[in-house]
């Protein structure tokens, strides 16, 4: 039956999914207006990487897909999982997981040798904007968008994170939110 | 700038077809210099600077309207014999349309630069001078002419001009009068005009001042041309033409004539209109002053309608789809190869029709049809449906394709830049203009070619000192040879200059560290010359502004693998290089073979595929290591496609291989499985999936997931070279 279901899945599967329900103010909306001209919030896609929540710059993300199947290149990178077809654009998909070391080596989804499990139903890949040709990320689940501001984000202090893709720790309510520069994440 | 986005590539796509037209004729302009000048040729010029002056005024480009009103005036007076054409004349014209398009290219990207704007003036105030400088005293040799005042009178000064130079040149001329019936005197003077024009030159068309009877129109056509009056009486029986010599000229024997066969090709009046015929010749100066009783005929715009009918690019002189690389996306289309996309479509339409009737037939709930027959139907207009889908498929392509010619003409006057620079004599040689290929490839092309040909004349070729001293000719030649090849074109630059230095190269590459003295002691001489194109690899000791620019042939090799295409080079030492460049016809759709290794499907474009054979485990040998396969008495590498690109091997007893490659640089690609056969579009892996070896690009088979379609050419590369160059790959 589980095959079934995956099969209609398939069968059914549309890269775009509603943004919209994701997006929860930190602010009452008429707040909002007040703080507009003191202090501007940004807007950022939460999303999870095995047990963490990592977090960037909602204008960075083009969209949000679900994961279609991939097609691996021969002898490439490592953190390359492979490419999509998304409305006849083919996109490289990148692992960035391997990077944040939260794990030894990316998942294997493209290909016949597909490891069962790597994917979840909530993967999704965020389409993310870049110079060279935008790119997919994939990502163990989509949170929500947030908005921080300035004084909500606290720098890193010596000793956290491994490397200058790490921006700085979102703080909302007990929540913590590691941002993320995934250009340099993806480099 | 307030002109709008659409408005600016409006301006861009017309401003870089006109710039295209005068290109092409300053580049024969170029060619032909100290010949006769061709009074069409300097009109076309006039043409193009006129039309671009007033689409620039139009678009408020200040820059491009006032340099191309200078060239106009200098046009102007060059074509009414003011002036003469001289060499400097010749590169004034040439400086003036290098800045035409470095102005345009500006333009295209909303930018104003001043380094353009001085440029755009100084060249304009060099033409302003020739304009200055020049007049030539005429003697009225019209006096001879038995001309009726009333008709000198309406004479243009540039008809009058003409009119003097034939003349002086010794031609004949002819009052021709032809009387046409009013309802299609347009078609039949076009046919007079082309006959005429065949023959000598049109000089001047104007309504007969005594009309013909009741219904028709006549017009007094002013002839001049080397033919005697009887051939030309003979040429123009089929049409209702009389002809009455003005001035006749004293037959030299020894000058060759028009087979009499070509005169009197009968053209029966009714037969189908040659709208392709140019129709434009100098008639459209002579209605401007004629009465207005022609509307449609005195329309200025009338000169203009062969750029509107354009002339199927298959015709050898190389006219055709005029496009500036990257400045403009539009494809002009020949209006026939258009209907026959239009007949397609309707065609496809009837088919649909039909297939709906039969599919209510069988829905419709009363008596169904018998199966058979109903299948039978089906059966039939799917066929058809395939058939049609097919002609559409083709045409679409055929509508893509353009001219190579368009790019030699700009590589023309590169060398013609190049070689006045470096102080070289250059004869630049085409040929194969007419092979028309992909646009999109044409536009990739332009570039790597560029480099090739620079590197010719820059590194090539000697001075005509040296050359003397080598006892070769003082010009050299610089050559471009295009042809088809099946599904192929092969274009070929070659030079006589000095050759590639194998020693030089053996040299740089130890020095540069891409190879061991003992690895670079080994390699024949092709070997070394292939060096050249690896990545940093230059040998020039002078590094010159022209080709030197830190980008080597290894860039050249990266573009044209992007469209699939291989390039090879052979030279020999002192006698000259020749680079070849095979490259697919088409590159939006592709016949490609499906095949699977290891369970992953690739496509592999056909026409890079000579055969496919397949071969039991137990026949492959090895050479050094390295497995071969015999092919009906030759052996040639075997690759692995599991092995090149690292999947899991599965073990089979038989495999296909498919050969790739041409002549002496072939090999055999040793699939699992054949799928299929598919047409496919293949679109590349932009971003960072640019340089993925051994990958052209991804294409969709229908499937969810994309399918690689593989780079043979760049596959061929990396196993051949492996042996002794791994850094290659």
């Amino acid at each position: 039956m589980a095959a079934f279901a995956d099969i209609l899945k398939q069968f059914f599967y549309a890269p775009d999914e509603d943004v919209g329900e994701l997006f929860r103010p930190s602010i009452p909306a008429d707040e909002m207006t007040l703080l507009a001209s003191q202090e501007r919030p940004g807007e950022y896609l939460a999303f999870f990487l095995a047990q963490e929540c990592y977090a960037i710059p909602i204008d960075q993300v083009r969209e949000i897909v679900r994961v279609p199947p991939l097609t691996e290149i021969p002898r490439s990178a490592d953190n390359l999982l492979g490419v999509i077809k998304l409305r006849g654009e083919i996109l490289p998909v990148y692992d960035v997981k391997m990077r944040l070391k939260l794990c030894e080596r990316p998942p294997k989804i493209a290909g016949p040798e597909v490891e069962p499990g790597s994917l979840t139903s909530t993967s999704r890949i965020l389409i993310v904007r870049d110079p060279e040709g935008d790119v997919g990320v994939l990502v163990d689940a989509v949170r929500e968008v947030i908005r921080l501001k300035p004084s909500e984000i606290e720098s890193l202090a010596p000793g956290i994170g491994g490397g200058d893709h790490l921006v700085g720790l979102g703080h909302l309510g007990t929540d913590l939110f590691i941002l993320l520069d995934i250009h340099k994440a993806l480099a | 700038m307030t002109t709008s986005t659409k408005g600016l590539s409006d301006f861009v796509a017309e401003a870089t077809e006109i710039l295209d037209a005068l290109s092409r004729d300053l580049a024969i302009l170029d060619r032909r210099r100290g010949e006769r000048l061709e009074p069409d040729l300097v009109n076309g010029i006039f043409r193009s600077a006129h039309s671009l002056k007033g689409l620039a005024a139009m678009f408020g480009e200040q820059r491009i309207a006032q340099l191309a009103h200078q060239t106009e005036d200098l046009l102007d007076r060059l074509r009414l014999g003011r002036i003469e054409l001289t060499e400097k004349v010749v590169d004034a014209l040439i400086e003036s349309f290098d800045t035409f398009q470095v102005v345009l290219a500006e333009t295209s990207r909303r930018e104003r630069s001043a380094v353009a704007t001085e440029r755009a003036e100084a060249v304009s105030q060099k033409l302003a001078q020739f304009i200055d400088s020049g007049t030539v005293e005429q003697s009225d040799a019209l006096d001879q002419l038995e001309l009726d005042t009333q008709v000198r009178n309406v004479l243009t000064e540039y008809e009058e001009h003409r009119l003097r130079e034939n003349l002086r040149e010794g031609m004949a001329v002819w009052k021709v009068r032809a009387v046409f019936d009013l309802s299609d005197f347009d078609q039949g003077l076009a046919r007079l005009n082309s006959k005429l024009k065949s023959l000598g030159e049109v000089i001047s068309t104007l309504p007969s001042a005594d009309p013909g009877d009741g219904t028709g129109i006549a017009f007094d056509i002013i002839f001049g041309g080397k033919v005697e009056t009887e051939k030309l009486r003979l040429a123009l029986t089929a049409l209702p033409a009389s002809v009455h010599p003005l001035f006749q000229f004293q037959p030299q024997p020894a000058e060759p004539s028009l087979p009499l066969e070509q005169l009197v090709s009968p053209t029966p009046p009714g037969a189908e209109p040659e709208h392709r015929s140019p129709v434009r010749v100098a008639v459209s100066n002579a209605p401007q002053q004629a009465s207005g009783a022609l509307p449609a005929y005195a329309n200025p715009r009338f000169g203009t309608a062969d750029a509107m009918v354009r002339p199927s690019p298959k015709q050898p002189d190389g006219e055709g789809d005029p496009v500036g690389r990257g400045l403009t996306q539009t494809v002009r289309v020949d209006i026939g190869r258009l209907d026959s996309l239009m007949d397609a479509v309707g065609e496809l339409l009837l088919i649909k029709a039909n297939v709906a009737r039969l599919a209510e037939q069988a829905s419709r709930g009363g008596k169904p049809p018998p199966g058979q027959l109903w299948g039978h139907e089906l059966h039939r207009e799917s066929r058809l449906l395939e058939r049609k889908l097919d002609d559409l498929q083709k045409g679409i392509l055929e509508v893509r394709m353009v001219p190579l010619g368009q790019v030699f003409d700009k590589l023309a006057r590169t060398v013609r830049r190049i070689a006045r620079e470096s102080g070289k004599e250059v004869d630049f040689l085409m040929r194969g203009g007419e092979v028309e290929v992909d646009k999109l490839i044409v536009e990739a092309l332009s570039d790597p070619l560029m480099h090739i040909v620079r590197n010719a004349v820059d590194h090539g070729v000697e001075t005509p000192d040296e050359r003397e001293r080598l006892s070769k000719r003082p010009r050299a030649a610089v050559a471009i040879r295009a042809m088809q090849r099946g599904n192929q074109v092969v274009i070929e630059i070659s030079d006589d200059g000095r050759g590639l230095d194998e020693e030089r190269i053996r040299e740089v590459a130890v020095r540069t560290g891409i190879l061991t003295r003992a690895q670079a002691e080994e390699m024949t001489p092709r070997e070394l010359q292939r060096l050249i194109f690896l990545p940093g690899f230059s040998t020039a000791s002078r590094v010159s502004e022209l080709s030197g620019r830190g980008v080597g042939l290894d860039v050249v090799k990266t573009n044209i693998s992007r469209l699939s295409g291989m390039i090879d080079t052979h030279s020999e030492r002192g006698v000259g290089s020749t680079f070849t460049i095979t490259l697919p016809e088409t590159l939006a759709i592709v016949r490609a073979l499906v095949v699977s290794v290891s369970g992953r499907v690739y496509a592999v474009p056909l026409n890079a595929v000579s055969e496919i054979t397949s071969i039991a485990e137990s026949e492959v040998r090895t050479v050094e290591g390295r497995e071969v396969i015999g092919l009906r008495g030759k052996t040639i590498p075997l690759a692995r496609l599991a092995r090149v690109f690292e999947l899991p091997e599965t073990e089979l007893r038989r495999c296909f291989i498919l050969v790739v490659g041409l002549a002496h640089r072939r090999l055999g690609i040793a699939v699992d499985e054949l799928l299929g056969q598919q047409d496919v579009v293949v679109k590349p892996l932009g971003g960072r999936l640019r340089h993925t070896p051994g990958i052209a690009g991804a294409t969709d088979l229908g499937d969810r997931n994309p399918v690689l379609v593989l780079d043979t050419g760049a596959l061929i590369e990396e196993v051949v070279n492996s042996e002794r160059r791994p850094e290659l790959v």
